[in-house]
């Protein structure tokens, strides 16, 4: 969806953690956090601030933004 | 498969099953009695499936993602109801103005008419609903 992109798959696979665990640390569903994973959905900005938080890293580090696919798209 | 997609199948086979029902009306034509019927029974039968769907089911959260696609389905469910109404009224209005239907029988037939609608515009807005969860959008 759009131009964001996102690492939480590498992320979680890091710390061993299930789809489930994440959705459940983060307060959405399950099924949230697969379309996520696959781009198909962008959270908002407080659920993105809570994954960051919950891997302790940046935000930049967890979600990037494409513009070149964008503009491709375009 | 969650629980809203579940709640979202169970509103689809009430609807279906009461409009069905409704249409299947023994005298074949329109009655106060009759919609009136049909609606309670709709609201009896959306309570006892939703409570059924709830009652099996252990997570009921509900998250931004969900709040989202429900309101798409309603934009889509309302904009059906808008342009199925204003479609069905025209109709209606060029059926008694050639002499199909008696004018003192209007008044039921809009009723008819507002609640075929309603089901059309519930059924959009439930199918909506379950792609973008069936798209994962």
């Amino acid at each position: 969806m759009g131009g964001i992109r996102n690492r939480i798959r590498d992320l979680r696979a890091a710390q061993t953690m299930t789809q489930q665990q994440l959705a459940d640390a983060i307060g959405v569903t399950r099924q949230t956090v697969i379309a996520i994973e696959q781009d198909k959905y962008s959270p908002s900005l407080e659920v993105a601030f809570r994954i960051a938080t919950l891997f302790q890293v940046p935000l930049e580090d967890v979600f990037q933004y494409d513009a070149a696919a964008v503009k491709a798209k375009k | 498969m969650n629980y809203q997609e579940r709640t979202l199948y169970g509103t689809l086979i009430a609807d279906l099953l009461v409009y069905v029902l409704y249409l299947w009306h023994p005298a074949k034509t329109n009655s106060l009695g009759w919609i009136a019927g049909s609606i309670l029974v709709l609201i009896v039968a959306q309570i006892i499936v939703q409570s059924a769907i709830a009652i099996r089911t252990r997570n009921l959260l509900q998250d931004e993602r969900d709040l989202l696609i429900r309101l798409r389905g309603y934009r889509a469910g309302y904009l059906t109801f808008v342009i199925c109404i204003v479609s069905g009224l025209g109709l209606l209005w060029m059926h008694e103005a050639f002499g199909r239907i008696n004018p003192n029988r209007m008044g039921i037939h809009f009723l008819s008419v507002m609640f075929g609608m309603l089901i059309v515009a519930d059924v959009v807005r439930v199918v909506t609903q379950l792609i973008d969860y069936r798209r994962a959008a």
